[in-house]
């Protein structure tokens, strides 16, 4: 395998240096102007996020973009939209909830409270898919769920604990493949486009808006789950990142991370895998 | 006393076996020595037996030979039997003297052979010879004389029992001797075993003392051995033997193997230690890193760094990745081209570079008080399948030995794959994870076009459920146009009959009612006069009524015949003021009329219907004019219209009140009607004719000061007439229509495009019901008709399975697990069986809540499941589920 060689870049469009530059000065600008700090995304990933928006909004080039960001302050929300990629499904990897009642449940049994961190829950299928879990396990009365996204959107949507009928149908098939003891349809009514989650699931969770990329923590966890959301990353900001959950996570604390998603080196020393290529860790007690 | 010579294995072996040699030599010789004596001494004692008993036999027989001899020659006196006699007398000395020989050392023998000697003398002396001389001398007589006393005869028998005596006594010492033969013969065989032992004692004492000597070393260097194979092959341990033999050379041996097998060993378990260390490590500086605080300690280096080939081709560089006791980030160059110094020769060449006291200046090695110049260093290429990966730089105070060398040979070919691998894996990782964020931006760009496309679809839908509702509208609006023209026509017709029949009566209770007022024969008194004359005031009101509402029925029912033909405009004023210069008068009011100059004489237009509506106007006029004047004018104005205004100076129309009294019925307020009177008709039909003749109406009016109505008139033709007819029609059906539903008709579009999506989900979906339970199936079929859903029932599987092969239509089944014939999910299987049914939505309803049965009716194929009793909003939830078209996935 040729490492050096590869370049990732898969658009049809080559990657000018002039459109580097410029992608650059957007980010800064971003951070200068709004706080909005994607100086440690992955640039292959917001470059196509940018050439999306600028092919949906007939943008000629990046600096124009960055000429409507810093003019028009209505735009920065929707290019920051943009970035946040918000692709979730219920019970998504249904393998992972499954190793996660087997391996996680019984260590969480034995707490008298449970607090889980779901960083980057995006549009919060997987929260509800966790309170569900929970409640199953008779677990959700002790536990609460702080639920947090950088998109305020995102967590709007959230909140709202709505999810297009035109999903479902796969929702109940991860639910019935992670192991489902009760029915599905037990969780929800509808409107005509509509599942609308009963509203006793959301009753210990917490939604809020933060940026790990720029937020710290604000409590101790005894579940980090991060799932599908370093993959934007690069290295520094993973490693931040992981730090942070290190810090956030209490002892034999459980970190959830993506299905392509692996420790990085630094802290792989840190954790034990509770099961086999299921991104189930365990925090491993303090080395002296 | 051994020790002291240090005997080698082979001395020692020899002089054993020698010393065993000489024990058996010796015993043999003794052996032998004793057997031949036993031996002489047999043959002696045999030999001298049998000479003894021969000597005797011969003595006897010599005797006895004698006396035969002497005894035939007596008798025959043949001189031939002498011959015997003489040779006895001969013989018998000597015989004897060999006999005595023997015999002499035995005492009593010797005795009893001299008394045999002296005997054998005697015989011959007084027997033999005298009577041999007596017969040769003839003397017959004295033989006989001589045998009658026997001298002879009794010598003879005494010689004869001391040969016996003799003969007995040496058996009896043969036998003697064999005995003591036998004795000795025994001691030896004892000799022989007693010698046996002594040698082997001799020769066991040899063989172990030789063998302790021996194996004693041996076990020496097993145990030596053994030690280190069982301590885990520590093989630091030597062997150390005190000999100086050859078990000293194989311990020697040995040591050098030991040696040289630590050496080995300690290359290995380095290697093992670097590929152990090497495993679980996915990143390169990681590895990189580790590497040199590993392998630094093993070759003693002092200092070390660490660089990784970058790019390809032209563009190969080496660039410093991790350092071993550098000095931050100064300790060698961070980035080296190929071929460029010795690390990039060695790069270019593959070739280790190993350089013994470079005299250059060589980087310090730096510890916390002094600075360094080391003595050696050291360049190795990683290589992974003939390609260069990396390059190790160490240096040293010491010199590298061949050792590390091996080792750094050995450690860099693992190393290579090591390096390849974690390079490998971190681009898979990387490149998984990229992946993951393309499938996930794709699913997102996917989302947003779906988005997008639904967005469209939806507004298309909108729009086409709007063009829909709009025909449908439209439709209705014909329908309802038809019907009311219809319904205007019956109304017409009413009317026109009614009209007609209410006239007859009418009309003859007006004559009467004004012949009953004129009272021409005074037969009533002057108040029944008066009551006559108001049932013909209201008679005739009521008739004008009647009259104003088939006008105005027959205008908006269209039935309007219009006739287009010349009028005369200078012949209207006159008509005019014959019908109102009386009111006026009456009044006392003035009328005026004016023609403006350039008007022209003929005007194309109705004319029937041109007079109607100035005598309508100019009735309203004059009725609500109580003093000034009614002034009505004629202009033909630019826009080639015939404007006809009439001003009065009445009581005038509020503004608000002024678009009001065009319509039917109205006036400016309920008082008007009760002061003027009038049907309130009248404008209204001045309106309507006004458009029917394609022309328009204005109002200018100040309260109390008075109105001006002036009506503009086009020239008209037959054609455009029609037109404006047909469309005055339609517009006159639709008008009340579209007035009074128009809002309320989009308000029920709206709602009736939201109420069609709500119940879209249900309205007209097929369902399969399958169930045996009669109460079950009467709630579920009345809930789901209810909806407007299609509902089949099966009463059992296999009922199920026949309507499911005449139509396969269906969009979801509701399958009842507990069933006769076929239960739920063998019928389950069955049908997933069938390709065309493998996508179709089975809900179970299962009666227990076990999650066993649950995972039962999944495996046996059905989409989701639902517990009995039934909660109709969670089975109606479910069904909107499984009923909504699928995004993505």
């Amino acid at each position: 395998m040729d490492h050096d060689a590869l370049d990732m870049s898969t658009d049809e469009l080559p990657v000018s240096e002039w459109e580097s530059i410029e992608i650059e000065l957007l980010i800064e600008g971003l951070y200068r102007a709004y706080g909005q700090d994607f100086r440690h995304y992955l640039r292959s990933s917001i470059r196509r996020r940018i050439r999306n928006r600028m092919c949906m909004d007939g943008v000629a080039t990046v600096t124009e973009l960055l000429g409507k960001v810093l003019h028009e302050p209505d735009y920065v929300n929707k290019l920051v939209n943009d970035f946040s990629i918000k692709v979730t499904e219920m019970f998504r990897d249904p393998s992972f909830f499954h190793a996660f009642r087997e391996k996680a449940v019984p260590m969480l049994r034995k707490l008298p409270e449970i607090r889980i961190w779901h960083a980057g829950c995006s549009t919060g299928e997987e929260v509800y898919s966790m309170a569900i879990l929970l409640h199953e396990e008779d677990l959700l009365d002790k536990a609460r769920i702080y639920a947090t996204d950088m998109s305020e959107w995102a967590i709007d949507q959230a909140k709202s604990g709505k999810f297009p009928l035109k999903r479902m149908q796969a929702f109940t098939k991860n639910y019935l493949h992670a192991g489902g003891s009760k029915e599905f349809s037990g969780y929800y009514s509808t409107d005509s486009d509509y599942a609308i989650f009963n509203s006793s699931l959301a009753d210990q969770m917490i939604f809020a808006q933060h940026n790990l990329a720029t937020d710290s923590t604000f409590n101790e966890f005894h579940v980090i789950l991060c799932r599908n959301v370093m993959i934007y990353f690069d290295p520094e900001l993973q490693n931040r990142v992981h730090k942070l959950f290190h810090d956030s996570l209490s002892a034999d604390g459980i970190l959830a991370l993506g299905s392509m998603e692996y420790l990085i080196a630094p802290w792989k020393q840190h954790y034990e895998e509770l099961a086999d290529g299921e991104r189930l860790f365990k925090k491993k007690a303090l080395e002296r | 006393m051994l020790r002291a010579f240090k005997f080698n294995i082979r001395s020692k072996i020899v002089i054993g076996y020698f010393l065993i040699l000489i024990c058996l030599g010796v015993s043999i010789v003794t052996v032998t020595d004793r057997i031949e004596a036993l031996q002489n001494e047999v043959e002696t004692i045999t030999t001298r037996d049998v000479e003894i008993h021969n000597l005797i036999a011969s003595i006897q027989y010599d005797a006895i030979s004698m006396e035969t001899a002497q005894r035939g020659f007596l008798l025959t006196g043949d001189e031939s039997y002498l011959a015997p006699y003489n040779k006895g007398v001969s013989q018998w000395e000597a015989n004897y003297n060999s006999l005595y020989a023997y015999i002499s050392d035995n005492p009593s023998t010797k005795k009893e052979l001299e008394e045999i000697k002296v005997t054998i003398q005697d015989w011959i002396i007084k027997a033999g010879e005298p009577t041999i001389a007596m017969k040769k001398q003839g003397m017959e007589d004295d033989i006989i004389a001589f045998f009658q006393n026997d001298v002879g005869k009794q010598q003879m028998d005494d010689l004869r029992t001391k040969f016996d005596a003799i003969g007995n006594q040496e058996v009896q010492s043969t036998k003697l001797h064999i005995i003591d033969l036998e004795n000795k013969n025994r001691l030896l065989t004892i000799g022989i075993y007693v010698l046996l032992l002594i040698a082997s004692i001799i020769s066991f004492m040899i063989v172990s003392f030789v063998s302790r000597s021996i194996v004693k070393t041996i076990k020496q260097v097993v145990s030596t051995i053994t030690e280190i194979a069982s301590s885990g092959g520590s093989l630091a341990t030597r062997i150390h033997v005190n000999t100086k033999d050859e078990i000293k050379e194989l311990g020697d041996a040995t040591n050098q193997l030991l040696a040289s097998l630590e050496a080995q060993s300690w290359i290995q378990s380095n290697v093992a230690e670097m590929a152990t260390m090497t495993q679980g490590i996915n990143n390169i500086e990681l590895l990189a890193q580790s590497f040199l605080t590993k392998v630094a300690p093993m070759v003693n280096a002092t200092y070390g760094v660490f660089y990784i080939r970058r790019g390809t081709g032209d563009q190969q560089r080496l660039e410093k990745l991790a350092s071993y006791a550098g000095s931050g980030e100064e300790t060698g160059k961070v980035s080296i081209r190929f071929g460029e110094g010795l690390v990039g020769q060695c790069a270019l060449e593959k070739r280790v570079f190993l350089i013994n006291q470079p005299k250059e200046q060589a980087p310090l090695i730096t510890t916390g008080l002094v600075d360094f110049e080391p003595r050696s260093v050291l360049m190795v290429p990683i290589e992974y399948e003939d390609r260069l990966e990396a390059v190790i730089e160490f240096a040293s105070l010491e010199s590298f030995t061949s050792l590390h060398l091996k080792l750094l040979e050995e450690i860099e070919k693992d190393f290579g794959i090591a390096v390849n691998n974690v390079a490998g894996r971190m681009e898979v990782e990387r490149l998984l994870s990229e992946s993951q964020v393309l499938t996930e931006e794709l699913q997102m760009q996917q989302e947003e076009m779906r988005m997008t496309t639904e967005h469209l679809e939806e507004q298309y839908l909108i729009a086409e459920q709007k063009t829909k509702e709009l025909e449908k509208a439209k439709e209705e609006l014909e329908d309802y146009s038809e019907q009311l023209q219809k319904s205007s026509q019956y109304k017409t017709n009413f009317l026109a009959n009614m009209s007609h029949e209410l006239r007859t009566p009418l009309n003859s209770i007006l004559i009467l009612s004004q012949l009953l007022a004129e009272n021409e024969n005074q037969t009533l008194n002057e108040d029944e006069a008066g009551f006559a004359k108001v049932i013909h005031t209201s008679g005739t009101d009521l008739l004008k009524l009647i009259d104003d509402i088939l006008d105005l029925s027959k205008i908006e029912a269209g039935k309007v015949i219009l006739t287009v033909d010349e009028v005369n405009l200078t012949e209207i004023p006159e008509l005019m003021k014959l019908t109102f210069n009386p009111i006026a008068e009456k009044k006392d009011i003035a009328f005026v009329i004016e023609m403006d100059a350039n008007l022209p004489n003929v005007w194309y237009t109705d004319g029937q219907r041109l007079q109607q509506i100035l005598k309508n106007l100019l009735s309203n006029a004059f009725k609500f004019t109580d003093k000034g004047s009614v002034q009505l004018r004629f202009e033909h104005t630019s826009q080639d219209m015939l404007a006809i205004s009439v001003t009065d100076t009445g009581i005038g129309i509020p503004k608000d009140k002024q678009k009001l009294i065009f319509e039917a019925f109205q006036q400016v307020d309920g008082n008007t009607n009760r002061l003027y009177g009038g049907t309130g008709l009248g404008l209204s039909i001045c309106s309507e004719f006004v458009k029917l003749l394609g022309g328009s109406i204005e109002l200018n009016s100040t309260i109390d000061k008075g109105s001006c109505f002036t009506v503009y008139l086009p020239q008209l033709s037959q054609e455009k007439l029609d037109s404006i007819l047909l469309a005055q029609q339609e517009a006159a059906a639709a008008a009340e229509l579209m007035a009074a539903e128009s809002e309320v008709l989009e308000q029920e579009m709206i709602q009736q495009i939201t109420e069609n999506a709500r119940t879209s989900e249900f309205a007209g979906k097929k369902v399969l019901l399958v169930e045996d339970d009669a109460r079950n199936v009467f709630a579920l079929v009345h809930a789901l008709e209810s909806k407007n859903m299609q509902v089949t029932v099966a009463g059992n599987g296999k009922r199920c399975l026949e309507i499911l092969r005449s139509e396969s239509d269906f969009d979801l089944v509701l399958m009842d697990i507990m069933m006769p014939l076929m239960d739920g999910y063998e019928t389950m299987r069955e049908m997933r069986k069938d390709s065309q049914l493998q996508s179709l939505p089975i809900i179970a309803l299962t009666a227990k809540a076990m999650k066993a049965d649950r995972d039962k009716c999944l495996e046996a194929g059905a989409s989701d499941y639902i517990s009995k009793p039934l909660q109709m909003d969670q089975l109606f939830s479910l069904m909107r589920v499984w009923l909504t078209k699928q995004v993505g996935n």
